[in-house]
C-alpha cells in the first residue's frame, strides 16, 4: 500500500506538541472571567425517599450565588433510549445509590459552596436498599423503579432456533458459570464541565465527552432550547473508554446554576466521584452451556448472563447485548439462544466499559479450553474450527465483509511460540490464548452518518470541520492524515475543527470504534470532492483531462508525467479569481439495518465491519503468594488496514494494560452496604510501568471493502481478547480452570490449595 | 486564616505573592498563575500528574504546600522548552508516541527529566522503576518507556528516532 504519502505511514500525532508542552487544556485548566465554583450534594443513602429538601440555610451565607434541586429542573428525565428514561438530572422524590444528586450549589469560591452543600437539610425515609442483582429479582423489597417489575431494567432475547435440536445431537456438552465484579474506567482525567450563556442566551458548554452532538440534543431537550443554542465546545479529554458517552447529570446542572447565576460556572469532580458518579462497568454472573460434535465444533449454545445495572439505565440496552455480539461475531456457532438481564441494584450507575463483559467473554474462552482439553484437542486448533470467516453471516444476521479471523490466530501463535510452548511449560509457567471481536458502530438513527466540510483559504491552507471527537485515541490526527493525503497537502497545512456542535455537523460520536470508519470516510469524501473541484481547475491550466491529475506534498501533478505540475496554492487562487468555490463537503452513512432494535428486534445488519483479535500471554505465577508475573503478551488484530502503526501500536499496549494487566488481575470494586470501598486511586489497583510485560503487537490487514483505506477500528479486539488470554494463561499455569475474575491472589492460591487437597501425592 | 506573602522562583521567573497556609503548590501553580500544566488527577499524591521540580529533583505539587516552596526553584511542566525548542525528552514523546490523551504527559515528563538528569543512559527497568509513581490509563507505558530511553539517545534500529526516519518529507 506504498501508493499513500502520508497513510500507513507512522506520523507523530499533530495533537502532542501543545500536549508536551504543558499548554493544552482540559476543562478542568479553563478559567473564565468572573466564573463561579459549582458542587453537587449526593445522596448518603443507598435508597430513600426525599421527604423535604431545605435549602433556605444554605442560600444565606455571602458569596453563595445559587442553590438548585429537583423543583428547579421540571421533572426532566434522562434515558439514552425513549423506554429507559428513568433518571432525573436532580432527584426529586427518592435517592437510588450512595451518590445520587440531590442539590448543586454555586459559590464564589470552593470553601463557601462546601459550606453551602452542608447546610442544605435534606429529609429521607430510609428505604431497605438491595444491593445484589439475584436478590433484586425476587422483589422482596420496594422495587427501584416502579415501573420495572422485578428490578429488570431490561432483558434482551435471542433465539436462532435450532438450539434444544442441536444440543440433542451433541457429543459433549458442558455447562460453566463465570463471574466477575465491577470495575472502573479511571480516566487519567476526573471528570469536570464549564458552563456558561452568552449574550444571545446561547448555553456555552465544556466537558469530557465521547460525542458532542450526544450532549447537545438531551441539554436542548431539558432547557427547551434549539439544538443551533447549544453550543458544545471541543476541549481536551482525558481518556473515555467508554465512559464518556452519555449526559452527565453535572452537566445539566452546572448549566442551570450558570443560567440561573448569569455567570460561567465550573464543577470539578473529585477522584472519588469520577469512580461513583458517571459509570462503572457492570459485575456480570454469566452461564455458559455449550455441545460440542465430536471435532469439536460448537452446535449449540446457550447463554444466560445477570448483570448488575445500578440504579440507573444508562445505556443499558447496548450494555446488555455486546458481551453476546462480540462472541457471536468471533465465533461460528450452529445455533445460539442468549438471555441477558440488566438489573436494578442501589449502587452507582454501570455503562460500557473498554472490557465491557470481560467475565462473560473469558468464561466463554475458558470454556472452549476445558472441552479442547476433554476432546484431546489443541486450544488453537479449537479456535480455528470456530473462528468466524469472511463472507458468513453472524448468528444475528450481521454479513461479515471482511475478517482475517484466522491470521490472527496463525501470527499471534508463530510470534509466541504458543503450539511449543502450551503443555510442555514447568510448573506455575503457562500460556493462554483469547480471541475477540469488535464492532464498529450500531444502528444510530438519524445521528448514525458524519459530515465533514473543507474549506481552502488563499494561502492554499485547509481548515478541516469534522464531528469527530478524540477522547485520547489520536482522531484528530487520524483526521488531518486523511485529509492531508486525499487533498496533497502536508499534515500542517491542515487545521482541524471538530468536536464543536456549533460549527461542526452531527457525527456518530468516538464511543463505538466508528470514529475512522464513519467519521474518517466522511472526511476523506469531502477531501476528495474538494480535490475534484481543484483539479478541474488545474486541468484547464495544465490542458490536461482531470482524470490524469494527481496530488502530493502541495502540487497537482499529471500521474505519468510529474514534472507537470502546478501549487496548490496557484491553483485556490485561481479558482477565486474565476468565481469558482474551493470548498466541498462530505459524508458518510453506514449501510446498517434501521429495523434493527437491541432489545425488541436484534437481527439484522449491526454495522459495516467488524474488527478480530487475538491476544496470547505467557505467565508464572509464584505458588507462595499467588502474585502473576507476565513474561510477554503477544497481541494480533485485523485493523482493517493500519492508516498509522505508531498510533495504532500504542492502542494496542494500552488495551493489554487495560483489558488484560488491569481487567484480569488487579482490577475491582469492594463493597459495603452500596458503599464503594476502593473509589480512589490509592486503592483501586490500575497497572503500573514496573507491571507490563514486554508487548508484540501485530497488525494483520484484511482491507474492508467499506473502511476507509481499508480500515476498522484499532485495538478494542485487543483489549477483549486480552482478559481473555490472560485468564487462559493463569489457568494453564496453576492447572486449575478458574471461573471468577480477576485472577487475585487470593482466588490463585486458593485454587492451588483445592488441587492440592484433592490430588495429594 | 491570614495569607503570608512568599517569594517563589517558577520556571527562572521571580514571584511574589501571597498564600493562605494551606495552599498547595499545585493549587498556586493553577489557580494563582494559570500555570495549568500540572495536572490534578487524584490530589492525594498517587497519579503523579501534577509532578513539578523543586530544586531540580520531582515533587508532587498536591501534597507540596506552597509555603514548602518558598526561597526554592519550581520548574513546571511550561519550562521544559526553551521558546519554542523543546527539550530532548519532549521531542521523544512526540517522535515515539508516548502521548495519547497527554493529561499524565506533563507529570511523566517531569519524572523522566528527573531521572535522566542523575541517570544518564538509563536501563528499561531503571526507566520503568522512575515512572511508577505516574499512572497512564491510555498507553500500556510502552512507547513512555521507549521515549525515556532514546531521548537524546538516537537508536539505530528504532523506526521513530528523529534522527534515524524523518517520518515525511520536509519543508521546502
Amino acid at each position: 500500500m506504498s501508493e499513500y504519502a502520508i497513510i500507513g505511514k507512522r506520523m507523530p500525532r499533530v495533537d502532542s506538541r501543545a500536549k508536551v508542552m504543558g499548554k493544552t487544556k482540559f476543562t478542568a485548566d479553563l478559567n473564565l472571567p468572573n466564573m463561579l465554583v459549582g458542587k453537587i450534594k449526593r445522596s448518603p443513602h443507598a435508597h430513600a425517599r426525599i421527604i423535604h429538601n431545605d435549602t433556605t440555610k444554605a442560600k444565606a451565607p455571602p458569596g453563595v450565588m445559587s442553590v438548585v434541586t429537583g423543583k428547579d429542573t421540571a421533572g426532566v428525565k434522562w434515558g439514552v433510549f425513549a423506554y429507559t428514561r428513568d433518571q432525573q438530572f436532580i432527584q426529586t422524590d427518592k435517592a437510588r445509590y450512595i451518590g445520587d444528586e440531590v442539590a448543586g450549589v454555586a459559590a464564589i469560591d470552593e470553601e463557601t459552596a462546601l459550606k453551602a452543600l452542608d447546610l442544605i437539610e435534606v429529609e429521607y425515609e430510609i428505604l431497605p436498599p438491595v444491593f445484589d442483582p439475584m436478590e433484586a429479582m425476587t422483589m422482596e423489597t420496594e422495587l427501584i423503579h416502579t415501573e420495572f417489575p422485578n428490578n429488570i431494567n431490561i432483558h434482551v432475547n435471542i433465539d436462532t432456533g435450532q438450539v434444544d435440536e442441536n444440543f440433542a445431537k451433541a457429543h459433549y456438552i458442558r455447562e460453566d458459570t463465570f463471574v466477575a465484579p465491577e470495575e472502573s474506567y479511571f480516566q487519567a482525567e476526573p471528570y469536570a464541565v464549564v458552563a456558561r450563556f452568552d449574550s444571545e442566551d446561547c448555553l456555552e458548554i465544556w466537558c469530557p465527552n465521547g460525542g458532542p452532538h450526544m450532549k447537545s440534543k438531551p441539554l436542548s431537550n431539558a432547557f427547551k432550547i434549539p439544538l443551533h443554542r447549544v453550543k458544545v465546545r471541543k476541549i481536551a479529554i482525558g481518556g473515555a473508554f467508554g465512559g464518556r458517552s452519555e449526559i452527565c447529570p453535572a452537566d445539566y446542572i452546572c448549566a442551570l446554576l450558570a443560567k440561573k447565576t448569569g455567570r460561567p460556572v465550573k464543577i470539578k469532580f473529585t477522584r472519588e466521584e469520577n469512580t461513583i458518579a458517571t459509570r462503572q462497568g457492570h459485575a456480570m454472573i454469566t452461564t455458559h452451556r455449550t455441545g460440542v460434535d465430536q471435532e469439536g465444533r460448537v452446535l449449540a449454545r446457550e447463554t444466560t448472563c445477570y448483570m448488575d445495572g445500578g440504579a440507573y439505565s444508562s445505556t443499558g440496552p447496548i450494555a446488555t447485548s455486546v458481551p453476546f455480539l462480540s462472541m457471536e461475531q468471533a465465533y461460528r456457532m450452529g445455533s445460539v439462544r442468549y438471555n441477558g438481564y440488566r438489573i436494578y441494584t442501589n449502587k452507582p450507575i454501570r455503562g460500557m466499559i473498554r472490557v465491557h463483559g470481560r467475565g462473560f467473554a473469558a468464561g466463554l474462552d475458558t470454556q472452549l479450553d476445558m472441552i479442547a482439553a476433554h476432546l484431546n484437542i489443541d486450544p488453537v486448533e479449537m479456535r480455528l474450527k470456530n473462528s468466524r470467516q469472511q463472507g458468513e453471516y453472524t448468528s444475528t444476521k450481521s454479513f461479515v465483509a471482511s475478517c482475517a479471523m484466522d491470521e490472527t490466530i496463525h501470527k499471534a501463535v508463530a510470534k509466541s511460540g504458543f503450539s511449543e510452548k502450551f503443555g510442555n511449560l514447568p510448573p506455575f509457567h503457562g500460556i493462554g490464548m483469547g480471541t475477540n471481536s469488535v464492532q464498529t458502530g450500531f444502528p444510530m438513527g438519524i445521528r448514525g452518518g458524519s459530515q465533514a466540510f473543507i474549506k481552502f483559504n488563499e494561502d492554499g491552507e485547509a481548515t478541516v470541520m469534522s464531528g469527530v471527537v478524540d477522547n485520547g485515541q489520536g482522531n484528530d490526527n487520524m483526521v488531518v492524515q486523511i485529509a492531508a493525503e486525499e487533498l496533497g497537502l502536508l499534515p500542517e497545512d491542515i487545521h482541524l475543527v471538530s468536536a464543536d456542535t456549533e460549527t461542526t455537523a452531527s457525527d456518530p460520536g468516538s464511543y463505538s470504534q466508528v470514529s475512522t470508519f464513519v467519521g474518517g470516510q466522511a472526511v476523506k469524501i469531502a477531501a476528495q470532492n474538494c480535490r475534484a473541484k481543484l483539479f478541474d481547475v488545474a486541468a484547464k491550466v495544465l490542458k490536461v483531462e482531470p482524470s490524469t491529475l494527481a496530488a502530493k506534498n502541495r502540487l497537482i501533478f499529471v500521474k505519468d508525467t510529474p514534472e507537470i505540475c502546478i501549487p496548490i496554492k496557484k491553483v485556490v487562487r485561481i479558482s477565486l479569481l474565476n468565481f469558482t468555490s474551493v470548498n466541498a463537503e462530505g459524508g458518510y452513512w453506514p449501510r446498517v439495518d434501521m429495523k434493527r432494535e437491541w432489545v425488541s428486534n436484534p437481527y439484522g445488519q449491526m454495522c459495516e465491519a467488524f474488527s478480530f483479535g487475538t491476544t496470547i500471554v505467557e505467565v508464572k505465577v509464584n505458588p507462595a503468594t499467588g502474585q502473576v508475573t507476565v513474561l510477554n503478551a503477544t497481541a494480533a488484530q485485523d485493523v482493517g488496514y493500519a492508516l498509522n502503526p505508531l498510533v495504532l501500536e500504542g492502542q494496542f499496549e494500552g488495551s493489554i494494560a487495560m483489558g488484560g494487566q488491569g481487567g484480569m488481575l488487579t482490577e475491582y470494586h469492594e463493597w459495603k452496604e452500596g458503599r464503594c470501598l476502593n473509589p480512589t486511586m490509592l486503592d483501586y489497583k490500575l497497572p503500573l510501568a514496573c507491571d507490563m510485560p514486554p508487548i508484540h503487537s501485530i497488525m494483520v490487514e484484511s482491507i474492508d471493502p467499506k473502511g476507509p483505506y481499508g480500515a476498522k477500528e484499532a485495538a478494542m479486539s485487543i483489549a477483549m481478547s486480552a482478559a481473555q488470554a490472560y485468564a487462559a494463561a493463569v489457568s494453564n499455569a496453576i492447572g486449575v480452570y478458574m471461573d471468577s475474575f480477576p485472577l487475585t491472589p487470593d482466588k490463585i492460591l486458593a485454587a492451588i490449595k483445592a488441587k492440592e487437597n484433592k490430588e495429594p501425592e | 486564616m491570614d495569607k503570608i506573602e512568599i517569594s517563589l522562583t517558577i520556571n527562572e521567573t521571580p514571584y511574589q505573592m501571597r498564600v493562605l497556609p494551606n495552599d498547595t503548590l499545585l493549587e498556586v501553580l493553577r489557580n494563582q498563575l494559570d500555570l495549568t500544566g500540572s495536572k490534578e488527577g487524584c490530589d492525594e499524591g498517587v497519579c503523579g500528574s501534577c509532578t513539578v521540580h523543586m530544586d531540580g529533583k520531582p515533587v508532587r505539587a498536591c501534597l507540596t504546600l506552597a509555603l514548602e516552596a518558598r526561597g526554592r526553584k519550581i520548574k513546571t511542566v511550561e519550562g521544559l522548552a526553551t521558546g519554542d525548542a523543546l527539550s530532548d525528552l519532549q521531542q521523544s514523546f512526540i517522535d515515539h508516541g508516548a502521548v495519547q490523551c497527554g493529561f499524565c504527559t506533563p507529570g511523566m515528563l517531569m519524572a523522566g527529566e528527573a531521572l535522566l538528569s542523575t541517570t544518564p543512559g538509563p536501563d528499561e527497568q531503571t526507566i520503568r522503576r522512575a515512572l511508577s509513581g505516574n499512572i497512564c490509563r491510555c498507553t500500556g507505558y510502552a512507547k513512555i518507556v521507549t521515549a525515556v530511553a532514546h531521548a537524546g539517545n538516537p537508536q539505530a534500529p528504532c523506526p521513530d528516532c528523529r534522527t534515524q526516519t524523518p517520518y515525511l518529507q520536509a519543508k521546502e
